[in-house]
C-alpha cells in the first residue's frame, strides 16, 4: 500500500522530438500509464502529481486513489521554464508528508528529461533526508542533453536514497517508446515482486493471469473467483496436514498409497507447474487434480477429474495464444499427470482404483474429445490435438492398470 | 522542562520472576506496526522490544542508525491503553549509547522535522546503561492512557552511529483500543490480503 508523488519535468527541454511524438507528450503517457498501474494494484494506493519548471513547483494533484483526477490533470499540463528538481523534490516529500492514510508507504517517481541543475553533493544531502524519512524514490531519466552528467548525479542520489532495493534508477535511450521502457522495468514492479499483468491482459488484477480458473472469469466475479481460490488453499493445507497424519498412523498400504499418490501428483505438479507462467494457478489446480483423485477412490473420479482436467488446460491455453503452444502444454501436462497415475498404480491395490479410473478415462478417446472440446481455445478437430491424443492412448495403453 | 535523571538502580539480585512481570509491556506491543526512522536495517526496530530477562542479550539484528547519523525515532504502538510508569534503555558500548531520550506519546504522523520543532512530553539525560541496571520514571500523570509512545534519540555519546540492544517498558496495561482497528478497504479482493485474515475454520461438506 503505497502513496506515490509524480515529479513531471515541464521543462522547455522537453519540447524536443527525440522520443515520439515530444518528450512531453511520451512522459505524459509514462504517468498515466504508471498511475494506473499503481492504483490498479492495490485499491487504496494513493497517486499524485506535481510540476517541476515554472516558477515554483505546483502540486496539481494531492495524492488520490481517483485514477481520472490524475489524468485529467495531466491534460491540463504545459510547458514553461527550467525543472528546479531540489525544491520539487521537498514539496513532494512534503505532500507525502500529510498523507491522509498513514500506514502508506511513501514514495516519489521523478522523470528527469532536462540537464539538471543541482550539484551531486546537494543531490545526495537531499537523498539521505529522504532515506532518513523512509521514502523511496524512483528516477526515470530520459533525453539526451547533458546525459552523461545527469547520469552521474542520478546514480549517486539513486545509491544514497536506497534502503534494501526499493528505489530504482531507469534510464531511458533515445528514440524508444518511454512508456514501453518504463513497462519493463522495476518501477512498474509491486512491492513484493509481482509484475503489474501483461498489457495484452488488459485490466487485471495484481497475481491473477489467465480467467476461467475455477470456470469464473475474475473480472465478472472477482470475490467468487477469490473464494474458490482461497478454499482451493485451504483444501489443500488440509489435505497436506492430512497426508503427514496418515503417514505417522501405523496404516496399512492404503496410506502409503495415498501418500505416495499425492507424492506422485505433487511432482508432475511441479514439473508442469514449470511450464506456465503463473506457475502458482497450475501446481494449485493440478494438486487440486491429484486430490480429488485420492478424495474419490472408485471410478467416480471422473466428475471431479473432469472439472480440474480442463483447468489445468485452460490456464495453459490462456498463457498462449498460438494453438501449437497449447497443444503442447496441454500435451505435456496429460502426460506428466499420466506418468504420475501411472507410477502410482504400481503401488498396492487400495489406492489402484482411482489411477486405474482416471486411466480408463484418458484412455476413452470419445470423452476426452469432449472434454478438450469444451475448453476454450482448443478446436477437437485440429489434427496436430488428434496426433496428440493418439500417442496418448497409446501410452495409456501401455502404462495403465 | 527539568529533565529527569535516572533513579531506581537495581542494586538488589534481580531475579526474572521479580522484576519480569513489572516490564511486560513488551507483551502487550502491536509488533508488527512497530516502526523505526532513520534505522540501517528495516524492520530491526522490533527486536529491541524484549522480556527483562533477555535485556542483556544482543539482539539479532541490531537496531542501528545509520552511519554518520546518530538520530533514531522509534514508535512503538500499543495493543491497549497503557499507563506507562517507566523506561529502561540499554544502548551499545564505545559511545553508541544514546545520551538523550524525549518521548512523545498518541503520535502517529511524527517524522523528524516534526520531532525537532515539537517539544516532548518528557526527556531524559541517559548515562551508560550496559548493564540495564538504570531505569528512568515517567511522570505518571502525562503517561496516562498511552496508546503509543514515539521515542526520539538525537543524539549519543560520540560515535557515528547508535546503538540499542533493549528497550524496556514498565506500566500497567487494560485492554481496549480507542479508535477503530486499521482496515484495508477493497473495492476488489486482493489474495495478498486474505492471507492476512484470520482463518475460521470453515470446513467443507463436500465428500
Amino acid at each position: 500500500m503505497e502513496a506515490t508523488v509524480v515529479c513531471v519535468d515541464n521543462s522547455e527541454w522537453t519540447r524536443n522530438g527525440d522520443y515520439a511524438p515530444t518528450r512531453f507528450q511520451a512522459q505524459a503517457d509514462a504517468v498515466n500509464l504508471l498511475a494506473g498501474a499503481k492504483t490498479q494494484a492495490n485499491p487504496e494506493n494513493t497517486v499524485g502529481v506535481l510540476t517541476m519548471a515554472g516558477k515554483t513547483p505546483r502540486v496539481l494533484v494531492t495524492p488520490t486513489p481517483d485514477l481520472g483526477r490524475v489524468l485529467n490533470s495531466m491534460q491540463a499540463l504545459e510547458i514553461e521554464g527550467e525543472a528546479n528538481l531540489s525544491s520539487a523534490v521537498q514539496i513532494a516529500q512534503l505532500a507525502l508528508k500529510h498523507r491522509q492514510n498513514k500506514n502508506q508507504r511513501q514514495r516519489i517517481v521523478l522523470f528527469v528529461g532536462s540537464p539538471i541543475r543541482e550539484d551531486k553533493a546537494t543531490l545526495v544531502k537531499i537523498a539521505k533526508k529522504l532515506k532518513k524519512n523512509n521514502v523511496a524514490v524512483d528516477v526515470v531519466a530520459f533525453g539526451s542533453e547533458g546525459e552523461e552528467a545527469n547520469t552521474e548525479k542520478l546514480e549517486a542520489f539513486r545509491e544514497a536514497v536506497n534502503s534494501g532495493d526499493n528505489s530504482h534508477l531507469v534510464t531511458v535511450p533515445a528514440g524508444t517508446v518511454l512508456s514501453d521502457m518504463l513497462f519493463s522495468s522495476p518501477i512498474f514492479q509491486v512491492e513484493g515482486g509481482a509484475g503489474y499483468g501483461a498489457p495484452a491482459g488488459g485490466a487485471e488484477g495484481g497475481g491473477v493471469s489467465g480467467g476461467y480458473d475455477f470456470g469464473v472469469d475474475p473480472n465478472l466475479d472477482p470475490e467468487l473467483a477469490l473464494a474458490l481460490r482461497v478454499s482451493m488453499e485451504e483444501e489443500r493445507a488440509r489435505q497436506s496436514a492430512a497426508a503427514a497424519a496418515t503417514i505417522e498412523d501405523a496404516g496399512a498400504a492404503g496410506s502409503s498409497a495415498a501418500a505416495a499418490e499425492g507424492a506422485a501428483g505433487a511432482a508432475p505438479v511441479a514439473a508442469a507447474g514449470d511450464e506456465a507462467e503463473a506457475m502458482d494457478e497450475d501446481a494449485l489446480l493440478q494438486q487440486a487434480l491429484a486430490m480429488s483423485m485420492q478424495a474419490d477412490q472408485s471410478g467416480g473420479g471422473k466428475a471431479p477429474a473432469a472439472a480440474p482436467a480442463p483447468a489445468p488446460a485452460a490456464p495453459a491455453a490462456d498463457q498462449d495464444m498460438a494453438l501449437d503452444a497449447a497443444d503442447d502444454e496441454l500435451q505435456r501436462a496429460l502426460q506428466m499427470s499420466m506418468a504420475g497415475e501411472g507410477e502410482a498404480s504400481a503401488a498396492p491395490a487400495a489406492g489402484g482404483g482411482a489411477p486405474g479410473g482416471v486411466a480408463d478415462m484418458l484412455g476413452d478417446s470419445d470423452y476426452l474429445a469432449s472434454v478438450l472440446g469444451s475448453l476454450p481455445g482448443v478446436d477437437p478437430s485440429d489434427p496436430a490435438l488428434q496426433g496428440a491424443l493418439a500417442s496418448l492412448n497409446s501410452g495409456a495403453a501401455g502404462g495403465g492398470s | 522542562m527539568p529533565s529527569y535523571q535516572a533513579c531506581c538502580a537495581h542494586d538488589h539480585d534481580c531475579e526474572a520472576e521479580e522484576c519480569g512481570p513489572a516490564w511486560s509491556l513488551h507483551k502487550h506491543v502491536h509488533l508488527s506496526h512497530v516502526s523505526a526512522l532513520n534505522e540501517a536495517v528495516q524492520g530491526s526496530a522490533v527486536s529491541v522490544l524484549r522480556p527483562w530477562h533477555q535485556r542483556l542479550e544482543p539482539p539479532v539484528p541490531n537496531l542501528d542508525s545509520n552511519d554518520d547519523d546518530p538520530e533514531l525515532l522509534i514508535h512503538i504502538p500499543f495493543d491497549g491503553t497503557v499507563k506507562l510508569k517507566a523506561v529502561c534503555i540499554i544502548g551499545g558500548s564505545d559511545g553508541t549509547a544514546p545520551s538523550e531520550l524525549r518521548a512523545f506519546t498518541n503520535r502517529d504522523d511524527l517524522d523528524f522535522a516534526a520531532v525537532g520543532e515539537l517539544s516532548p512530553v518528557q526527556r531524559w539525560e541517559l548515562q551508560d546503561n550496559s548493564s540495564g541496571q538504570l531505569e528512568y520514571r515517567t511522570q505518571l500523570t502525562k503517561f496516562n492512557g498511552v496508546h503509543s509512545v514515539d521515542l526520539h534519540i538525537p543524539a549519543n555519546f560520540g560515535a557515528g552511529h547508535t546503538r540499542i540492544h533493549f528497550i524496556g517498558l514498565k506500566g500497567e496495561f487494560t485492554q481496549g483500543r480507542r479508535e477503530a482497528v486499521v482496515a484495508v478497504y477493497e473495492t476488489q479482493p486482493m489474495p495478498d490480503t486474505v492471507s492476512k485474515l484470520p482463518t475460521t475454520g470453515f470446513t467443507s461438506d463436500v465428500a
